[in-house]
């Protein structure tokens, strides 16, 4: 379903990701684990299209369409989503505002008739409640204030809403304090399903402790190096990366 | 004019045009060593060249060629319902009772008008024989240190204009709308003259707006304030021109003592505009709000000149204004904050932004503090940038379109500008307003 296939990306003449490939099946939840420069957030950041990155090789396939040759919000609208390891703040564009746009413009996308504003309210409404999200955060600006935690929040009740194919969690857990991990982790696991894929990115074994993992890789110099069950990230907590860095 | 005149450079079209004028004014009216005076220092000065610091990112001589001539045509709308409901505005404004003034090309045009007789508002012409003593008195005071060349040509060519008096203790707060339309263009000059006395509250909703029209339009306009204390004035103002109008703006204000003043403008297009604003804080415990936002595309060149005198103690004022430039435009913003010796405790800040969508697009901007007191809080701040692209991508990457992503983004630039208009119902109207221009600005290469 989505299929990342000897990706190779620069940036400014320096290779990040080096023959990069990944093969996620419907409904699989794999962590990518390494060490920091590793190329983590670079391959987040390529599979969401985001400029300042050169790709040399290679394709990222979402249900056999090469999402290289689409613009973001066209990668979006196909169904791929990423969280945020900084959700960026936009004073001005209350979140509700942002909510409705990017709804309505997946609805457009898709052939779906766009909800009128008392259902679409109802839809946030519902889906904010079970992230503990209250009206006021989504009637303020978007990220503008919120705590680690509300961002973070955001970003799942952004993803519940968008109904996503294949969702990259970009470090997610950074920044969260034990019970906003748990709240963020049982987002995630809600939208879990067999139609879902996820990819979670992370530097700690806890989050994999909330957000069980089918498969566990460990990423190096751009591409992965070893791949396990979730046995390898509580073995890398144990003994950290200098095992499989050769 | 005739085609041997457009030889010569326009300001000498200019002088001739006011050496005429000067000729035919009435030496018995109130007005007049006031227009001799003007005319004789702009014969001594001219227009206000690039040397002049007040005008140094703003060459009138580039933009101005030639004095337009008024076509003779009139299509002036036949009655005052389609003439307001041509204007979205004003439509979603107005109430029934509230006072209209319309003016076209300089000149107030009666039937169009709506006058009501109004216990606490006295309205009359500045074009009348008789003028008010207490506009005559207004009117030939020195408003400010910044009166200059522009203004000598306004005081001399005026033809017409309303002459506002609110009297004290009006505690209902009326709407006077003062509409002025470009026409069928050309050269004209016409002032406002607004007397609030003490207690008084009042909205003075200014919409300027031009017509299509294949004639240039050249003017000047000054609107001048006299407020008095314990009063309440918001003061709105639209303007839309088309890119062939080029206008001189004039505002000058004394504020006195306990007195909220909010003003708040948007502007648009032009091919020249020169926004003059010159406010004085008589009194202590003012609180005044000089606001706005200016929106620039195609080859629009708009000019804000802002000076706020604080001229007593506890005073404060807030600055805020905003422009978003796109196209070839260019964006000037020159604001100077003066707080007297005698003005302790005065609370001033001023901020001064400016987006930028295009390579082509400029903005030049001059944020200045002149501070004699040495207890009051003054700041001031000015930055000028692009869309930032980790917001734009944070935003398409939600499956918003670049284009939808971009206006988000423009609009959610200006829109805190907007909580300086105080009146709930005007803020909705102009809320609506900016939205729709900021649509067509922030995809630009606009033309009329």
């Amino acid at each position: 379903m989505f299929k990342v296939s000897n990706l190779t990306v620069s940036v400014e003449d320096k290779e990040i990701l080096k023959d990069f490939s990944i093969d996620v099946s419907p409904g699989e939840v794999h962590a990518i684990m390494g060490p920091n420069g590793s190329g983590k957030s670079t391959l987040a950041h390529v599979c969401a299209g985001k400029e300042d990155y050169t790709v040399l090789n290679g394709e990222v396939l979402l249900n056999d369409e090469n999402l290289l040759d689409l613009d973001p919000d066209e990668r979006s609208t196909r169904g791929l989503f990423l969280a945020f390891q900084y959700p960026i703040e936009i004073p001005g564009v209350t979140t509700m505002t942002f909510l409705k746009s990017s709804l309505e413009a997946h609805y457009k996308a898709n052939c779906k008739e766009v909800l009128s504003t008392p259902d679409f309210m109802k839809l946030v409404r519902e889906k904010a409640a079970e992230l503990n999200i209250d009206d006021d955060m989504i009637r303020r600006p978007l990220n503008v204030g919120f705590s680690g935690g509300e961002k973070k929040r955001n970003e799942i009740l952004q993803m519940a809403l968008l109904d996503p194919k294949i969702c990259i969690l970009d470090e997610t857990d950074s920044g969260l304090d034990i019970d906003a991990l748990k709240l963020v982790a049982e987002g995630v696991n809600k939208l879990r399903s067999e139609s879902r894929s996820f990819i979670v990115i992370t530097h700690y074994q806890r989050l994999l402790d909330y957000i069980k993992p089918d498969y566990v890789h460990i990423m190096y110099k751009g591409k992965i190096i070893e791949t396990g069950d979730s046995t390898l990230a509580l073995d890398l907590e144990k003994s950290g990366y200098n095992n499989y860095i050769k | 004019m005739s085609t041997t005149d457009i030889q010569i450079s326009a300001e000498e079209q200019i002088l001739s045009y006011c050496k005429k004028n000067i000729a035919t004014q009435d030496k018995k009216h109130c007005f007049y060593n006031s227009r001799l005076g003007a005319y004789e220092l702009f014969k001594r000065d001219g227009l206000p060249g690039v040397k002049n610091e007040n005008w140094k990112y703003t060459n009138i001589l580039q933009k101005l060629e030639t004095i337009p001539v008024r076509s003779q045509i009139h299509s002036a709308p036949l009655n005052v319902n389609n003439f307001i409901n041509n204007f979205d505005i004003m439509r979603k404004l107005r109430d029934t009772n509230d006072t209209v003034l319309v003016f076209m090309d300089g000149k107030m045009q009666e039937q169009l008008s709506l006058l009501y007789e109004k216990r606490n508002i006295e309205i009359s012409s500045l074009k009348d024989d008789v003028i008010p003593e207490w506009a005559n008195k207004i009117n030939n005071k020195k408003h400010s240190e910044n009166e200059d060349e522009l203004f000598n040509l306004n005081t001399l060519l005026m033809e017409d204009g309303a002459l506002i008096n609110v009297k004290k203790n009006n505690i209902r707060i009326e709407n006077v709308y003062i509409v002025h339309v470009g026409n069928n263009n050309g050269f004209y000059n016409y002032r406002h003259i607004i007397n609030i006395e003490d207690h008084a509250q009042v909205n003075i909703i200014e919409l300027k707006i031009s017509n299509k029209s294949d004639i240039d339009a050249l003017y000047t306009s000054s609107i001048i304030w006299s407020i008095g204390n314990h009063c309440v004035v918001n003061n709105v103002k639209y303007q839309a021109h088309n890119q062939i109008t080029i206008g001189f703006n004039q505002q000058y204000a004394d504020i006195g003592s306990n007195t909220e003043f909010n003003s708040f403008t948007i502007s648009s297009g032009s091919k020249l505009l020169r926004e003059s604003r010159n406010i004085n804080c008589n009194g202590s415990n003012s609180n005044i709000s000089i606001s706005g936002v200016n929106l620039l595309d195609g080859n629009s060149h708009i000019d804000t000149f802002l000076s706020v005198r604080h001229k007593a103690p506890n005073t404060i004022s807030r600055e805020k204004y905003k422009s978003i430039i796109n196209d070839n435009a260019k964006g000037v913003f020159q604001g100077n904050i003066i707080v007297d010796q005698i003005a302790q405790k005065t609370i001033a800040k001023q901020s001064i932004d400016a987006l930028i969508l295009s390579s082509h697009a400029e903005h030049d901007a001059k944020p200045e503090l002149e501070i004699y007191a040495d207890d009051v809080q003054c700041g001031h701040g000015a930055t000028t940038g692009q869309i930032s692209q980790d917001s734009l991508f944070y935003l398409k990457s939600r499956g918003i379109p670049e284009d939808e992503a971009r206006r988000l983004l423009i609009h959610a630039f200006v829109t805190d500008t907007l909580d300086e208009i105080k009146d709930k119902k005007i803020l909705e109207t102009f809320g609506d307003v900016m939205n729709n221009m900021l649509n067509r600005v922030s995809k630009g290469n606009f033309n009329v």
